[in-house]
C-alpha cells in the first residue's frame, strides 16, 4: 500500500544517520590502526593505550586524528536540527568531503617514522610520532565519509536524487583510486627515477629510447631486433592465426551440420582453465628435441631433429593454442547475429550462395573479425608464461620487463619505462578498436526476430573451415589427453610406466593422532588459491556488474574517462601490476603486503575489466525504460538492481563469476611478487615445480586444477541458472583470457 | 510506500561497506606470529629445514621459496615497512647486493669459529650482514646419452665448449636474468681476464643454442635431451642425475667460480630474537643436514656438518679465489652485463 | 479490498530541465487538478515526454519548483514518488509472470504476498484480463500487454498516473478502444492522469484539459473545445484539428466578437485580443460551404473558388479549392449535389470554426 508521502528531507535523514553513526563508531569506537595496540611497528612505541582515533589523538599525541571528528560533528548538527533541513545536503556534502580529503592527507603526510616527506619536515619541524596503517577504525570512517559526500551529492539532486548511484559511483572511484591509480602511479613514477628516488628526463628519455628496444637490426644483418619489434610481430602473427581460427571454427559451429558443437564448446573452454606453462609444458614434450612427435618423425622419416619450438614458432604455437578460443567465442557471436533473412534476401536477390557470402555476409562479419584480431593482439603483447619458456632467445617486452626487475640488472626504472611503452601500445590498440567500431554499426539483432533460417556455406568456404577448424580441435585434444596422461606417467618422455607416484606427492592424505592429516605437498597452496577465488569471485563480479551499471545506466559528467580508468588495470601486464601493488600497499596508510587481502584485491581490480564488459554488453539489451518502470513503481535502485536486472543479466553472471573464478586460479605474473609464505597461490607453486624440472608434480597439480574448475563452472552454472523470458536468449557473453 | 526499499538499500550498502572494511583490515600483519622466510634453494629443501627447525623451536616457520632476483626484489619494494624476517639460501652475491643497499642486519654468530673459510669471507664482505650456509661450484652438466650416441667426448675444460661438435649444443641462462650466468661472466673474466673472457664467450656464442632465463634451466633441458651441455652450479646437475635422467657433471680444469649460498637477517624484523634462532640453526650441523635429507648437495659451510656422499668434492675442484667484493658491487656488474649486452647479446640470434 | 485512487493536482512552478546549454523544458509552469486528465501534446521533441519524466522523478528539474498533492517533490527520486507511469514499451518485465508483474510494485512496497496477489488479480480484473495471471508477457498480444502496464500501474493506487505515449504500438482500431477504455477507467476511478502524445485527436477524445508544447514551451493550456476553437497561435491553430490559414485585416471589434474583413467578404470571429491590422484566420475544413454558381454572379458573401480536386468519401466530401488566398481544403457534408472537379465555386463561411491569431 501506498505509504504517506514524505519530505525529501525525511527521506534523507535515516541513510545519513547509518553513515553518520558509523562514521562516529569508526572514529570512537573502532581501533584506528590495523593491529592496534599490539603493533609494535608503531615507532616509537606509544605511550598510552592505543585504539581509536579519538582515544590515541587525545593520550598518545596524534593529534593529526582529531580533526576527523569535526566534519562528524558538523553532520551530526545538520542531522539533528531540524532548522538545517533545507541545507542538510551541502553540509553533508561538504563535511564528507572534508573528513575524506583530511583522511587521506594525513595518512599519505604521516609514515611509519613520521613526516613521509622530507618538505613537509622542513615546513613544520620534526614529528616526534609516526603511524601505522589504515585499520578497522579508519576504514570505516573513511567510508561513512564517502557515503556522507555522495549523499550530500544526491540530495543537490545529482544522479536523479539517487543516493544508491551517488554511493555506487563515489564507491568505485575510490576504489579505482585507491587500487588501479595509486598502485600504477607509483611504479609508473619510478620510469623516471635516477636510483636516488629524484626524477630526471634525461633518464627517463635514454630509457624509453634504449636501442636494445626500437633497435631494426634483425631486417639488416643476422642480429636480433629490438624488443619492440618482436613484440608486435609476434602479436601479429598470433592474431591473424586465432582470428582464422576463431572465424572456421564460428562458421562451422554456426553454418554447417556438425553434429559434435558441444565438443567445441569445451573446446573453448579448456584452455581458458588451463594454468600457465602447461600448454607450453606440452608443446615441449611433443616438439621439443626429445619430443614424441619429433622423436617419431625422427625415426619414420627421418626428419632431422631440431630445436625449432625454441623461440618465435613456439611461443607462436601455445599461444595461438591459447587465445584461439577467445577469438572463436567473438566470432561466433558476430556470425550468430547476422540475422538470416538479409542472407535470404540476397539470394532472392538471385545471388548464389558464393556471392552471398561475399557481398552479404563477410562485410557483416568484418567488425567481428577486426575485434577478435585486436584482443588476440592485446592478450598477446601482454603474455607472459609462454614467452618465459618456449621464448628462447626470443626476448618480447613482457618478458623483459620481468627480468628488469627480478633479474640481475635489478632495474626497476627500466622495468617501469618498458611498463609504460606496453601499456601505451596496449591502449592503442584499444583505441584503434574504438575508432573503428565506433564509426560502423553492423548490428543486425534487432528487437524483432527473424524468422530466416542460416544460410548453408559455399562449398569452398566450407571445406576450408573443416580442413582448418577440425585438425586444429584434433591438435588441442590430444594435447590435453597427454596433459593428463603426463600426470600418471613415472617420467614422462623417459620412463612412461604409470603412476600415482605424483598425485600421492601432491595431494596424499593420511591418519595421525589428531585426525586426518593433509600430508600432500600442495594441500595448503590448493586450500588458499580457492580461498582467494572464491573470495575474489563474488567480488569481482559485484564490483564489475556495479560498474557496469552505472556505465549503461546512468549518465553523469566525465564518464567516458571514468570508463576509460575501468579499463585501465586490464592494459597492464600482471608483472607491472604486481610490483606496483608491492610498492604501494606495504606501507602506511594502505598496508596491505603478506595478507590474503592483497590477493584478493589484485585479483578484484584485474578482473573487473572483463566483468565490466560481460556486463555492459548484456545491459545494453535490457530496455531502459523497465528499470525506469521499476522505479516508477517504487523500488529503489537496489531493489530495481535485485529484481529486474539481476534476473535479465545470468548469462553475464556467470560468465563473471567463472572468469574471476578462473582467472583467480591461473593468473600467475601479477601475484608472483604477492603470494606470501602464508600465502602461497597454486601457479606459484606450480611455477617452482617447473623450475626444478619437476614435470610430473607440475602436471598432476594443473590437471587436478583443471577438473577442480571445471567442477565449479558446473556448479556455477547450476546455481545462477538460465533466465527465463520466453524468447530466444542472447548470445553468450565473451569470456576474455586475460594477460597472466 | 518506501520504507522496506529504503530498508533493504541501507542494509545493501552496509552489506558493501562491510566486505569493503572486512577486507581492508582481514588479516592485518601480526606481530610475533610464524617467522618469515624467503627460501632460495629447492622447495624440498625449504621445506625441510622449516619443518626441522618448528620441531626443535615450536616456532612455525612460514617459509615461501623465491628466486634470487625475486627475493631481492621484494626485500627492496618491503624495506621501508620489511613483512620478512630471514632471507635463507640463494646466491651470495644478491645477499652482498641486500647488505650494500643496507636492507640487511649485521649479526654475528657464536658458531663463526666452526664455519668455513670461504663463509666467513662472505661475512666480511658484507660487513657481518650475511654468512655462508653452503657453496655450490659452477661447472658443466651433459646428456651421457646423447655424448654417447654422438660420439663425442664429455667436456671437461672451459675451452673444450668451443668445440665445433658442440655447435648449437650448450645452453647457459642470460647473466641479465641469472645470478649464476653471472657468476659465469665473472668468472671467466678471472680465469681469462677481461678482454679474454669476451673473447671466449663471442667463439662460444656460437655454439650457444640459447640463453635461457633461469640459471637452472639448462640442466632441466640436458635431462630432458633438449641440450648436450649446460653451464650451471653443479649441485642443480647432480639433482637431476638424482632424479634419475642420464646426467653427469665435470668441473671445468681451468678453474671455477663458486656461489655462497647465505643467509641475512632482514634489517626491521619485527621477530629479531626468532629470527637470530633461525640463523643460528641454519648454520648448525643439524640444520645444514636437512640439504642431503633432501637430496640436495651443495657443499655445506659448518665444518661440523656431515658432507653427503653424492656432494661434489671441492677439493676435487679447481677452485678460483673469487673476488666477491669487486664482482660483487653494483657499479661492476652493471659494467660487466653492459658490455655482454652490447658484445654478446647483440650478436646473438 | 479494491482498488480506489487517492488522486492529487500537481503543479510546475517555472520548472527548466536543461542538458549543457539547451534546454528541454524552458521555464514551464501549469497546474493540474486533482482527478483529470490532462494530456501533454505537441510534436516531437517539444519537451513533453521530458514534462512528464520530471512528474515521475526519472528526470531532475534543473530549475523551479514541482509539487505534487501541495508538497514539494522537486528532489525526491522516482522511487519516493507515488506516481505511476505506463510506458510507451509498455516495460513489461520478461522474466516474470503477468500477475508477478502487476504484483511488483506492491511486494517492493512491503505489502504482504498474499494480498498482493489479491489486488494483483483484482487489478488484471479491471483491465480485463481475469486469468492471464500466469502467462509471460510474451506469450500476450500487444493490447493485453498494454492493459497489463495499466493494471500494473493502477494497484498502487497512485496519486498521479502517468501514460507515455501508451498506445502508439497498436494498431488503429485498437488504439480507439483502448483510449476510450483508458478514458473511462480515469473517470471511473477518479485519477489524476497526465498523457502524453502527439496525436491531436487522441489527445482531443481523452482530456480534460490539454496542454500543448512547442519547442520547450507551452503553447496554450486549455479544454479541447478552447483549443479547438479559439487557438491563439498559427502553431496551435494548424497543430490541433488542422487549419487553412488565411490572411485577413481585423477592421473592429464589439462585445467580445471582432470583424475580420477577408477581401470583400466580412467574418465575426471571437476576439483574439489583437490590435486591428493584419491577422492570420485559422478557417477549420468544415466551416466552409461550397456553392455551385451559374456564370456571372458575384457572391457577395463569399470567395470564387476553382475545384481543383473532388473526392467522394462516404459520409462527406472532401474538396481541394484554388483561390486567390492559397489552396483551401474543405470537408463539406452535401454528397447529394457534389460540385465536381474542374468547376468554378464559391466558398461561404459558416459562423463557427474560425479564429483570427497573430500572423
Amino acid at each position: 500500500m501506498p505509504g504517506p508521502q514524505k519530505f525529501a528531507g525525511d527521506v534523507m535523514r535515516p541513510r545519513s544517520a547509518v553513515w553518520l553513526a558509523l562514521g562516529w563508531v569508526g572514529f570512537a569506537l573502532l581501533p584506528w590502526f590495523a593491529g592496534s595496540g599490539t603493533q609494535p611497528t608503531l615507532a616509537p612505541p606509544s605511550p598510552g593505550p592505543a585504539g581509536s582515533a579519538l582515544i590515541d589523538g587525545l593520550t598518545n599525541g596524534r593529534w593529526w586524528l582529531l580533526p576527523a571528528a569535526l566534519p562528524l560533528i558538523l553532520a551530526l548538527v545538520a542531522t539533528a536540527l531540524p532548522r538545517l533541513h533545507a541545507r542538510q545536503p551541502a553540509i553533508l556534502l561538504a563535511s564528507g568531503a572534508f573528513g575524506l580529503a583530511w583522511t587521506a592527507a594525513q595518512g599519505f603526510a604521516i609514515g611509519l617514522n613520521g613526516w613521509a616527506w622530507g618538505w613537509l619536515g622542513a615546513l613544520f619541524g620534526p614529528l616526534p610520532l609516526g603511524q601505522g596503517g589504515f585499520g578497522a577504525g579508519a576504514a570505516l570512517t573513511a567510508l561513512s565519509f564517502l557515503f556522507l559526500m555522495t549523499n550530500g551529492f544526491a540530495g543537490l539532486g545529482f544522479m536523479k536524487g539517487d543516493r544508491f548511484t551517488a554511493g555506487a559511483i563515489g564507491l568505485v572511484l575510490a576504489a579505482i583510486a585507491a587500487f588501479v591509480f595509486l598502485p600504477v602511479g607509483y611504479v609508473l613514477s619510478g620510469a623516471g627515477d635516477t636510483g636516488t628516488g629524484a626524477f630526471s628526463a634525461a633518464a627517463l628519455w635514454s630509457r624509453l629510447a634504449a636501442p636494445d628496444i626500437w633497435r631494426l637490426s634483425c631486417l639488416t644483418e643476422a642480429k636480433a631486433c629490438g624488443v619492440v619489434w618482436n613484440s608486435v610481430f609476434l602479436a601479429v602473427m598470433t592474431g591473424i592465426a586465432t582470428t582464422l581460427l576463431g572465424l572456421a571454427f564460428a562458421l562451422v559451429a554456426v553454418r554447417t551440420g556438425f553434429r559434435a558443437k558441444k565438443l567445441l564448446r569445451v573446446l573453448t573452454v579448456l584452455p581458458i582453465i588451463t594454468p600457465p606453462f602447461v600448454i607450453s609444458l606440452a608443446v615441449i614434450l611433443l616438439f621439443g628435441r626429445n619430443g614424441t612427435v619429433t622423436l617419431v618423425l625422427a625415426d619414420w622419416f627421418g626428419i632431422p631433429v631440431s630445436r625449432w619450438i625454441y623461440g618465435l614458432p613456439g611461443v607462436l604455437l601455445t599461444q595461438t593454442l591459447a587465445f584461439t578460443p577467445i577469438s572463436f567465442l567473438v566470432m561466433i557471436g558476430v556470425v550468430q547475429g547476422i540475422g538470416p533473412s538479409l542472407e535470404e534476401a540476397a539470394q532472392t536477390l538471385r545471388a548464389s550462395r558464393w556471392v552471398t557470402f561475399r557481398t552479404v555476409t563477410w562485410p557483416l562479419m568484418r567488425p567481428g573479425v577486426a575485434n577478435a584480431f585486436l584482443i588476440s593482439f592485446i592478450e598477446s603483447l601482454a603474455d607472459f608464461g609462454n614467452p618465459l619458456i618456449l621464448g628462447g632467445n626470443f626476448e618480447v617486452l613482457s618478458t623483459k620487463i620481468y627480468f628488469a626487475v627480478v633479474g640481475a640488472q635489478n632495474d626497476p626504472g627500466r622495468a617501469a619505462a618498458l611498463g609504460i611503452i606496453l601499456l601505451c601500445m596496449c591502449l592503442g590498440a584499444f583505441w584503434v578498436q574504438r575508432q573503428w567500431l565506433g564509426k560502423k554499426s553492423y548490428a543486425t539483432v534487432g528487437g524483432k526476430g527473424d524468422n530466416g533460417i542460416p544460410s548453408q556455406l559455399p562449398r569452398g568456404i566450407k571445406i576450408a573451415a573443416y580442413a582448418t577448424a577440425l585438425p586444429w580441435a584434433a591438435f588441442t585434444f590430444v594435447l590435453y589427453g597427454l596433459i593428463l596422461f603426463g600426470g600418471f606417467t613415472e617420467n614422462w618422455g623417459r620412463n612412461n610406466s604409470l603412476t600415482l607416484r605424483h598425485y600421492l606427492a601432491a595431494f596424499d592424505l593420511s591418519w595421525g593422532p589428531g585426525g586426518l592429516i593433509w600430508s600432500g605437498r600442495a594441500w595448503g597452496s590448493l586450500f588458499t588459491t580457492i580461498e582467494v577465488a572464491a573470495l575474489s569471485a563474488p567480488l569481482t563480479a559485484a564490483v564489475g556488474l556495479l560498474t557496469a551499471y552505472l556505465l549503461v545506466r546512468q549518465r553523469f559528467k566525465g564518464q567516458g574517462a571514468f570508463e576509460f580508468l575501468t579499463m585501465l588495470s586490464f592494459a597492464i601486464p600482471g608483472t607491472v601490476i604486481g610490483i606496483s601493488y608491492i610498492l604501494a600497499f606495504n606501507q602506511p596508510p594502505i598496508e596491505l603486503t603478506g595478507t590474503v587481502t592483497i590477493l584478493i584485491v589484485c585479483f578484484v581490480f584485474r578482473n573487473m575489466p572483463v566483468s565490466i564488459r560481460a556486463g555492459v554488453a548484456a545491459m545494453s539489451q535490457i530496455d531502459r525504460s523497465l528499470d525506469e518502470c521499476s522505479l516508477t513503481l517504487g523500488a529503489g535502485s537496489v531493489q530495481t538492481i535485485r529484481r529486474v536486472i539481476l534476473p535479465l543479466l545470468r548469462p553475464a553472471i556467470v560468465a563473471s563469476l567463472v572468469y574471476s573464478f578462473v582467472r583467480a586460479i591461473t593468473s600467475i605474473s601479477a601475484v608472483i611478487f604477492l603470494v606470501s609464505p602464508k600465502y602461497e597461490l597454486a601457479t606459484a607453486y606450480i611455477v617452482g615445480r617447473v623450475e626444478q624440472g619437476d614435470f610430473g608434480l607440475a602436471i598432476a597439480y594443473s590437471s587436478a586444477l583443471i577438473v577442480l574448475m571445471s567442477v565449479v563452472i558446473a556448479l556455477i552454472q547450476l546455481l545462477v541458472g538460465e533466465r527465463r523470458i520466453g524468447r530466444r536468449t542472447a548470445t553468450p557473453v565473451t569470456l576474455q583470457e586475460k594477460p597472466v | 510506500m518506501t520504507s522496506a526499499g529504503n530498508w533493504i538499500k541501507s542494509v545493501g550498502l552496509g552489506i558493501l561497506a562491510a566486505g569493503s572494511v572486512i577486507a581492508l583490515t582481514a588479516t592485518p600483519a601480526k606481530a610475533q606470529g610464524p617467522l618469515t622466510v624467503l627460501c632460495g634453494v629447492q622447495e624440498e629443501w625449504c621445506k625441510a629445514i622449516a619443518v626441522a627447525f618448528e620441531k626443535k623451536t615450536g616456532t612455525a616457520v612460514a617459509m615461501s621459496r623465491k628466486s634470487a632476483g625475486e627475493a631481492l626484489a621484494q626485500i627492496r619494494a618491503e624495506s621501508a615497512n620489511p613483512k620478512t624476517d630471514v632471507w635463507w639460501g640463494g646466491p651470495g652475491d644478491p645477499h652482498l647486493q641486500a647488505a650494500e643497499e643496507g636492507l640487511t642486519l649485521a649479526y654475528e654468530s657464536p658458531q663463526f669459529a666452526d664455519l668455513q673459510p670461504w663463509a666467513q669471507s662472505q661475512y666480511k664482505q658484507s660487513q657481518g650482514r650475511s654468512v655462508g650456509i653452503y657453496a655450490g661450484a659452477l661447472g658443466f652438466v651433459y646428456n651421457t646419452e646423447l655424448l654417447a650416441k654422438r660420439k663425442i667426448s664429455a667436456p671437461k675444460c672451459w675451452a673444450d665448449l668451443l668445440r665445433p661438435e658442440f655447435r648449437e649444443e650448450i645452453q647457459i641462462a642470460n647473466p641479465n636474468a641469472s645470478g649464476t650466468a653471472y657468476t659465469a661472466l665473472a668468472t671467466l673474466v678471472q680465469v681469462l681476464g677481461e678482454d679474454g673472457a669476451f673473447d671466449y664467450l663471442k667463439k662460444l656464442n656460437d655454439n650457444v643454442n640459447q640463453y635461457t632465463k633461469s640459471g637452472s634451466a639448462p640442466a632441466a633441458a640436458v635431462a630432458r635431451s633438449e641440450t648436450l651441455v649446460g653451464i650451471i652450479f653443479m649441485h642443480d646437475g647432480i639433482n637431476q642425475k638424482v632424479n634419475g635422467f642420464p646426467v653427469d657433471v665435470a668441473a671445468p680444469c681451468e678453474g671455477t667460480g663458486y656461489e655462497i649460498g647465505s643467509v641475512s637477517i632482514i634489517k626491521g624484523t619485527k621477530n629479531l630474537d626468532t629470527a637470530k634462532a633461525f640463523y643460528e640453526f641454519a648454520l648448525s650441523p643439524e640444520g645444514q643436514a636437512t640439504g642431503a635429507e633432501t637430496k640436495q648437495f651443495q657443499m655445506p659451510s659448518n665444518r661440523k656438518a656431515a658432507i653427503p656422499p653424492e656432494a661434489p668434492k671441492l677439493e676435487a675442484i679447481r677452485m678460483i679465489d673469487y673476488n666477491f667484493q669487486k664482482f660483487g658491487t653494483a657499479e661492476e656488474r652493471k659494467r660487466l652485463l653492459s658490455r655482454w649486452d652490447a658484445e654478446i647479446k647483440a650478436v646473438a640470434k | 479490498m479494491s482498488i480506489a485512487s487517492k488522486p492529487a493536482g500537481v503543479e510546475f512552478r517555472n520548472v527548466s530541465r536543461r542538458y549543457g546549454n539547451t534546454a528541454a523544458v524552458d521555464n514551464v509552469s501549469f497546474t493540474i487538478e486533482s482527478g483529470t486528465l490532462v494530456t501533454l501534446l505537441g510534436p516531437s521533441g517539444c519537451g513533453k515526454t521530458t514534462t512528464l519524466r520530471m512528474i515521475a522523478g526519472l528526470e531532475m528539474a534543473s530549475s523551479g519548483t514541482i509539487l505534487i498533492g501541495g508538497k514539494d517533490v522537486t528532489r525526491l527520486p522516482a522511487t519516493d514518488r507515488n506516481v505511476t507511469m505506463v510506458f510507451q514499451s509498455y516495460a513489461l518485465f520478461p522474466h516474470m509472470s503477468v500477475a508477478d508483474n502487476v504484483a511488483y510494485g506492491l511486494v517492493v512496497s512491503g505489502v504482504r504476498k498474499r494480498d498482493a496477489a489479491a489486488k494483483a488479480a483484482e487489478g488484471l480484473e479491471l483491465v480485463g484480463l481475469g486469468g492471464y495471471g500466469q502467462r509471460l508477457p510474451s506469450e500476450l498480444s500487444g493490447g493485453q500487454q498494454q492493459r497489463v502496464a495499466v493494471a500494473r500501474a493502477l494497484v498502487l493506487e497512485p496519486e498521479v498516473l502517468l501514460f507515455d505515449e501508451p498506445l502508439s504500438n497498436l494498431d488503429a482500431k485498437l488504439r480507439r478502444k483502448m483510449r476510450d477504455d483508458i478514458r473511462e477507467l480515469q473517470q471511473k476511478l477518479g485519477l489524476t492522469s497526465v498523457y502524453v502524445t502527439h496525436d491531436q485527436e487522441e489527445a482531443l477524445a481523452v482530456s480534460d484539459r490539454i496542454i500543448v508544447m512547442n519547442r520547450s514551451v507551452i503553447a496554450q493550456t486549455g479544454t479541447p473545445d478552447e483549443l479547438y476553437r479559439r487557438p491563439n497561435s498559427r502553431f496551435v491553430a494548424d497543430f490541433i484539428g488542422g487549419a487553412n490559414l488565411i490572411d485577413g485585416e481585423l477592421v473592429g471589434r464589439s462585445g467580445g466578437m471582432a470583424t475580420v474583413a477577408l477581401g470583400r467578404v466580412t467574418l465575426s470571429v471571437p476576439d483574439p485580443g489583437l490590435p486591428a491590422g493584419g491577422v492570420l484566420l485559422a478557417v477549420r475544413p468544415n466551416a466552409i460551404r461550397l456553392r455551385t454558381v451559374s456564370a456571372g454572379e458575384t457572391g457577395g458573401d463569399g470567395i470564387p473558388v476553382t475545384v481543383r480536386k473532388a473526392t467522394y468519401l462516404g459520409s462527406h466530401m472532401e474538396y481541394g479549392l484554388v483561390s486567390e488566398f492559397g489552396d483551401l481544403f474543405v470537408v463539406d457534408p452535401n454528397v447529394a449535389t457534389p460540385v465536381p472537379a474542374g468547376a468554378s465555386a464559391l466558398a461561404t463561411f459558416t459562423g463557427d470554426g474560425i479564429a483570427a491569431v497573430a500572423r
